[in-house]
């Protein structure tokens, strides 16, 4: 039986007000295993990178929930947020983030540093997470001598040197000619593999979405489609169930005007079983 | 993240952009090293002040004027115009001090002694069987009383002795040629005081005719220091004999007291110089005098701390400048930093450490550079201007004002690095790492 590591309830974000609102997210219900290896596909301005975004806890959804390890994260303070974030989270971005001026191992120090952990240890730590992507030659080298490919892996060392349970990796390879490309992808995938980490991608690029073993697809701020849809209608059911039971005892009064989970029902979502 | 993670850090951000960052650090700088000097001033006039009323003691030592004469003198320098009134004029032209004055100053309880003193001069000095001849441009009274003298040599003369008795300068000694190791053996010595009769001069050819030689003994000799600027000074008997033969001939009158001087209880130094204002007798007690001076000193450095101030407050927007730019530059750092887990709190720290930083190395400069070039001046004004006065440090650097005024400096910075620091600590993390 698979460990549940994320679970996604009716998830709306809205950006702007009144006449420039936009709804980037429109109800989104999904769970994530632990270990399962994620790629979140979707044109530009579907809302994949904004549903990263929640899920990496970098923003605060305007409806809904996301239920990590379960703990409510909607019920936590910034401070927590950080924390876990800290600890749990490690990014890989297009652009890869890196400190030119700073050498490689500071670089991949910088999750630790900020965790507060002793100068001795988050060097070992950080010597580790280089020898894990093949760049522990590299550690006293400043970033910017490295190469394209080298690079993220330095940032890949950086996503994994506080071991988290989760990496979120947006368009890792978007930067990179195929080559280079696949060795990051590689790098990823073993991680995933070997340490049980949690995958998620954000990507347009669908032979690197086609590596991962699960891919959802989003399109108009909502799941279009994806292989455990059927959890998705059981979360949908449950809110619904919920919904009803806050009617029954004459609490509608208290919720928003538009109805909180009024967008949680079935026939909102497109079902397309196939890719 | 650990508070010396966050100093190194803040340290290291400063020096990526160099230039910038010295060109803010001089800014502070400046105002640092204004307010530095002028506080060594400070404390170097102060110290040199305390060092000479200790050395003089003279607590309870007064010199005292007739209020008219002081009014006079006062008068010189008013540009008022005034009608002529005789009676007025009739009252004020005394400025000498009236014997009915005298004996009513006496009366004052505490006051222990009053000398009033005639004007008496001396021509030149002339130790006795020798040639050499100094001439006497100012000579004082050693008062009665516990006035300290700052001797090098000797003692001080006694004004409650009946012989004559001199306390030299020490340029004066040294002038007689008794240096150094010899300067004791001159204590003991006959000088000569040649002292003019000011009408007789008038009627004779030869102008030592109308000198008299008066035979002192030499007690002590003197420091220089600014109470020695004055000359030698004798006793109060010597001071007579002299004041009689300058006004051999003179009506009685005409040779009374301008000044006098009183030995009295310092507790009482107040009500004392009271009720001499009641006889129409102003008293001056050395702290008014050396007050004053230092009145003057104080208004200077305190002009000279205001432009250091006004140097401060543009170099803390100086600061402002440097670190909003500095976290314009680093959006997409800081956004990385709060993605990887560091709050708010922390991002406002690193640029409210950087800002302290940036004081605290302007201060610093300014500590360095005031020090090298407070001992050069002290050096320098040794040599020429301050150098009959080497007691005298004119710029005295202390340890905790040094201490204070970095501590205000790195506030005053920590202040300007407020509002760049806030607005590092409010951007948001996506926005700041969305890519154009």
């Amino acid at each position: 039986m698979p460990e549940n590591l994320l679970t996604v309830r009716g998830l709306h974000k809205v950006y702007g007000k009144r006449d420039s609102k936009f709804e980037a997210l429109r109800g989104i219900n999904l769970k994530i295993n632990r270990g399962e290896s994620v790629a979140i596909v979707g044109k530009s301005g579907s809302g994949k990178s904004t549903l990263m975004h929640l899920l990496a806890l970098l923003d605060r959804p305007t409806k809904g929930e996301i239920i990590l390890d379960g703990t409510n994260t909607s019920k936590l303070k910034q401070r927590d947020l950080n924390k876990l974030r800290n600890k749990e989270f490690g990014f890989v971005f297009q652009q890869f983030f890196m400190n030119a001026n700073d050498t490689v191992l500071n670089n991949v120090i910088l999750p630790l540093k900020i965790a507060g952990i002793g100068a001795k240890e988050r060097r070992r730590r950080a010597m580790h997470a280089l020898t894990i992507v093949g760049l522990e030659s590299k550690a006293k080298n400043k970033a910017s001598d490295l190469s394209g490919g080298q690079k993220q892996r330095v940032c890949i060392a950086r996503a994994i040197v506080n071991d988290p349970a989760v990496i979120f990796a947006d368009e890792p390879t978007g930067n990179l000619d195929s080559s280079t490309g696949a060795k990051v992808e590689e790098t990823l995938f073993s991680l995933n593999r070997d340490k049980d980490i949690t995958l998620i991608i954000v990507t347009h690029d669908e032979e690197l979405a086609e590596k991962c073993n699960r891919q959802i697809r989003i399109s108009d701020g909502r799941i279009e489609s994806d292989e455990d849809l059927a959890t998705e209608r059981e979360i949908e059911a449950e809110i619904a169930a919920e919904n009803e039971e806050l009617r029954k005892n004459h609490k509608t009064g208290d919720m928003d005007a538009d109805g909180l989970r009024d967008d949680a029902t079935v026939s909102h979502v497109k079902v397309k079983e196939d890719k | 993240m650990k508070a010396l993670d966050i100093i190194k850090e803040a340290n290291q951000s400063l020096l990526r952009n160099k230039l910038r960052s010295f060109l803010t650090i001089l800014a502070i700088f400046i105002g640092s090293f204004v307010i530095i000097i002028s506080t060594g001033i400070n404390a170097g006039v102060n110290d040199f002040i305390d060092k000479q009323m200790n050395s003089v003691g003279g607590e309870g030592y007064l010199e005292i004027m007739n209020t008219n004469a002081t009014q006079q003198a006062a008068a010189m320098f008013s540009s008022e115009v005034q009608e002529y009134s005789e009676e007025e004029e009739e009252q004020n032209t005394d400025i000498f001090i009236t014997e009915e004055q005298i004996e009513k100053a006496k009366k004052i309880d505490g006051v222990k002694s009053f000398d009033a003193l005639p004007s008496a001069k001396a021509e030149y000095l002339q130790l006795v069987g020798k040639d050499k001849k100094i001439k006497v441009t100012n000579i004082n009274l050693v008062p009665r009383g516990n006035l300290n003298m700052d001797l090098v040599a000797g003692r001080k003369a006694d004004s409650d002795s009946d012989n004559y008795e001199i306390i030299l300068t020490q340029e004066i000694a040294e002038a007689f040629g008794y240096k150094g190791d010899s300067l004791d053996d001159i204590l003991g010595k006959k000088i000569y005081l040649a002292v003019p009769g000011t009408i007789k001069c008038y009627t004779v050819q030869k102008h030592s005719d109308c000198q008299t030689k008066v035979e002192a003994e030499i007690v002590g000799v003197q420091a220089p220091g600014i109470l020695a600027m004055t000359g030698s000074r004798v006793n109060v008997a010597l001071w007579n004999k002299m004041s009689e033969i300058n006004n051999e001939g003179v009506p009685k009158e005409n040779t009374l007291a301008v000044q006098a001087t009183a030995d009295v209880d310092p507790d009482k130094i107040d009500d004392i110089k009271k009720e001499m204002e009641d006889i129409g007798l102003t008293a001056m007690s050395l702290e008014d005098e050396i007050g004053s001076i230092k009145t003057f000193f104080d208004a200077m450095l305190t002009v000279l701390k205001i432009f250091g101030g006004i140097a401060l407050v543009a170099a803390s927007i100086g600061i402002i400048n440097t670190l909003l730019m500095s976290v314009q530059e680093r959006t997409r750092e800081i956004g990385l930093d709060k993605a990887l887990g560091m709050s708010n709190g922390r991002v406002f720290m690193n640029f409210a450490t950087e800002a302290i930083f940036l004081g605290f190395w302007g201060s610093l400069f300014g500590i360095i550079v005031s020090f090298l070039i407070g001992k050069g001046v002290n050096f320098i004004t040794h040599e020429t201007i301050l150098s009959s006065l080497p007691s005298f440090q004119l710029i005295i650097f202390r340890p905790l004002d040094l201490v204070g005024i970095t501590v205000v400096i790195m506030l005053i910075a920590l202040l300007a690095g407020v509002l760049p620091a806030r607005k590092a600590s409010k951007k948001d993390p996506i926005d700041s790492l969305r890519y154009e």
